[in-house]
């Protein structure tokens, strides 16, 4: 790790020595297990979304050799059930969502100038949830007992009839258990955002990042209960023979549709919007400008976050529900394009009017609006109801969401690890390494998904393990099987990129870039304690403004220091006045317990052992009493002041 | 002479900002619900009236209504952008006004947007027979 250090800060010597003996952690198994930084935990939930990432990649490379040619026998029908099944689910839930959340966790209080989450005993246990809860789901697959029917588990295929076995146990509980991680994520950073930003940060000098993960925080609390309550019903039909999606027995089979997607549609904005945050804060970087039209951009992520509520009809246009209901959400879907194009065309307009600096991060986010505007187009196609139902399950809509997805998440999450490694490790990339990586990732993406929207048309449809040869089908097929490969080795290149900043790059000074958000104000990488002087902030730039950078140092003061034990600001919701300060918990092994204490007793459910998931249960409730069994202190220790 | 609001004008004031940004969004997820739930479970019956009103009726008012509420929170944050025109010196007056502007920006947007998803669905409503499949 680097020691390169922020200039002069203002706080003494001996401030700073009582600062890292608050906030400092002695390495150690313990410190390991127990700690509730929120740096350490954001490069956790970075490196474990990547393994995920990882084992779903190569789960879509052994389909796409399936695919390459027609009538393959390489994967058996069960194999590429599970397959597909994990691939998708893995991605959008174990990739997308935890790494986005890990840039989260290492960015936003950096951002907005606090030394901590609000909550960070609750943050290392969103992690360690996540953690069981991903291998909960991909310790099934080698035992042939993974999910096998669609990351979207549609009834009555997934009824104990139709799919016995543990697969879609596996599944609803798997989905349950992660639901608890992520919502305890998303609470967490809305109270942070809200409650701990720096002096002055009133919302109109809120980082779009920021702005983004909130959004993003306030769709998860409202969107996940919807998921939830079809996996715990989907879990009781299967189990215990409830009649919930059961036409014959007085349930209904799109109950299991419309909640899903109630949550479905949102949950690609969830994926998405952070991703877009991403690009709001690189580009400023690399075009030495603000984005053009920050409140635009503001209210842009605004109407997507609640708009996205009201569209997930759009996913059931080939249900035979009435033509007005449609109506209703073809509307919806036809105006949700409005503000993504706002934000498009603000990133254009600020390249346009700014200074381009073409590294590594700016290709990854012009590669983002090329794919991501593609997957818009077809987007604004599905959302007519004439053509979706001409197309729905076909490989187009494989492509669509490729497009989407790959465009509007892992193009900035690539762009976002070249552009954060020198803060998170300390180090500098290779820049030639890099420009290899994005052009083969660039060509591969488009090569494996551009044909699918072809044979898509011509009429293949989705989710076959294999194809006989149709015209148009098997050449087609061939070339998004090279692309795969091609795009394997893209990522392979930033897998080694990364490998090699880490043990060979050169030590990164605070700002590489010119940043302009408070992140590139402090070490890299940060001190426990982030900042030893908590900034005051006077503008939407405050790297960029010479006020709010000097409040760090000759202005400092001592209410912003706050040197002894483990304490950060709290300040008001709209205009970041000052409040109090606030005492930060210290690590603790918590949160591991409860943690396995929830994997003993998901797992004890999945396998029907009723007493021990009761003894799990009342773990639970006794770790939660404990954790939550207020300690007698005296006042000035509880941060009455 | 000071100018400070007394904490019941604060509060009317809070409250009005809020349905100035939020007033719309609020409002078109109840037509939304409303429209969508009203006209599927509906037709599911077999039925064209809900109560005493024919089906087309009930589902105009679902349109209507939220309209009006979503026009009015236009207006409002129209009204709260005008107010906020000027910004006052020294660092803390700024700042209230700088994210009250903003606030009023993104509540301007925000109405028009819903406002213009209501009215399409509206238009569906002049052109599709309630219960068509």
């Amino acid at each position: 790790m680097s020691t390169t250090a922020a200039p002069t800060p203002g706080a003494s010597r001996e401030d700073l020595a009582r600062l890292e003996e608050g906030w400092g952690e002695r390495p150690s198994l313990r410190s390991w297990f127990s700690t509730v930084d929120h740096k350490r935990i954001g490069r956790r939930y970075l490196v474990t979304a990547s393994l995920f990432f990882v084992l779903a990649g190569l789960s879509a490379l052994a389909m796409r050799t399936q695919l390459a040619r027609p009538e393959s026998r390489l994967l058996s029908p069960q194999e590429y059930n599970q397959l597909f099944t994990m691939h998708g689910t893995a991605m959008i839930f174990l990739f997308a969502t935890p790494m986005l959340f890990g840039f989260g966790n290492f960015l936003v209080p950096l951002m907005i100038g606090a030394r901590d989450m609000a909550f960070p005993k609750l943050n290392a246990f969103g992690y360690w949830v996540f953690l069981f809860a991903g291998l909960f789901m991909w310790a099934s697959l080698p035992f042939g007992a993974a999910p096998n029917a669609g990351w979207f588990a549609y009834v009555p295929l997934t009824d104990e009839g139709n799919t016995p076995g543990l697969h879609m146990d596996v599944y609803s509980l798997g989905l349950l258990f992660l639901g608890i991680a992520t919502t305890a994520g998303s609470i967490n950073f809305i109270v942070t955002a809200l409650k701990l930003r720096a002096p002055g940060m009133s919302l109109n000098r809120v980082p779009l990042f920021v702005w983004a993960i909130v959004a993003t925080a306030f769709m998860v609390i409202f969107a996940l209960p919807a998921l939830n309550a079809d996996n715990a019903l989907l879990f009781l039909d299967r189990r215990f023979g409830t009649h919930f999606f059961d036409p014959a027995h007085g349930g209904n089979a799109l109950l299991w549709q419309h909640l899903f997607w109630i949550f479905g549609h949102p949950d690609v904005y969830i994926i998405v919007m952070p991703a877009l945050g991403i690009v709001s804060a690189v580009l400023p970087a690399f075009t030495r400008r603000g984005v053009v039209g920050y409140a635009l951009v503001v209210f842009a992520m605004a109407s997507i976050a609640i708009i996205s509520f009201g569209v997930w009809v759009h996913h059931m246009f080939a249900t035979g529900l009435p033509q007005l209901s449609y109506g209703f959400f073809s509307a919806a879907s036809t105006i949700i394009t409005i503000p993504s194009g706002i934000q498009i065309f603000a990133w254009l307009a600020t390249m346009l009017l700014g200074r381009l600096v073409l590294k590594v991060p700016l290709l990854f986010v012009i590669g983002f609006i090329v794919t991501f505007v593609l997957g818009g187009f077809t987007g604004t196609m599905f959302a007519l109801t004439a053509f979706d139902q001409q197309v729905t399950d076909s490989y187009f809509v494989v492509a669509h969401f490729h497009y989407v997805l790959i465009g509007g998440a892992v193009f900035p999450i690539l762009a976002a690890i070249y552009y954060w490694l020198p803060k998170i490790t300390g180090r500098m990339y290779h820049e030639g390494l890099g420009r290899w990586a994005f052009w083969l990732f660039f060509t591969g993406m488009h090569v494996t998904f551009f044909p699918m929207h072809l044979y898509g048309l011509f009429g293949m449809p989705r989710r076959v393990y294999t194809y006989p040869n149709e015209p148009g089908w098997a050449g087609w097929n061939l070339v998004a099987t090279a692309g795969s490969y091609v795009l394997a080795i893209g990522l392979l290149l930033v897998l080694i990129g990364v490998v090699h900043a880490v043990r060979r790059g050169r030590p990164a000074p605070p700002d590489p870039w010119g940043g302009d958000t408070l992140e590139w104000s402090t070490d890299s990488p940060p001190k426990p304690y982030n900042f030893p002087v908590l900034p005051q902030v006077h503008s939407l730039h405050p790297t960029w403004d010479e006020t709010s950078r000097t409040s760090m140092t000759e202005g400092a003061t001592d209410d912003r220091i706050m040197a002894d034990g483990r304490r950060t600001l709290a300040t008001s919701e709209l205009d970041g006045r000052r409040e109090r300060t606030v005492d930060m918990p210290e690590s603790s092994l918590q949160p591991l317990l409860l943690a396995l204490a929830m994997l003993v007793f998901f797992t004890s459910m999945l396998f029907g052992w009723y007493p021990v998931a009761i003894v799990a249960g009342l773990v639970v409730a006794a770790t939660i009493a404990v954790w939550l069994w207020p300690t007698r202190r005296p006042e000035q220790e509880l941060g009455v002041r | 002479m000071s100018t400070h609001p007394g904490p019941r004008a604060r509060l009317a004031g809070g409250l009005l900002l809020w349905y100035a940004v939020l007033g719309g969004a609020i409002a078109w997820a109840v037509h939304l619900i409303a429209g969508w739930s009203v006209d599927e479970l509906t037709c599911a019956n077999g039925s064209d009236r809900v109560g005493v009103l024919p089906l087309r009726a009930a589902i105009g008012l679902a349109v209507v209504l939220p309209a009006l509420a979503t026009l009015g929170a236009l207006l409002a944050a129209a009204l709260l952008w005008r107010r906020t025109a000027r910004t006052p010196r020294g660092d803390e007056p700024e700042r209230r006004v700088g994210r009250s502007r903003m606030l009023a920006v993104v509540g301007i947007w925000l109405n028009i947007l819903f406002l213009t998803i209501i009215v399409l669905g509206g238009v569906a409503l002049l052109v599709l027979p309630p219960c068509q499949v």
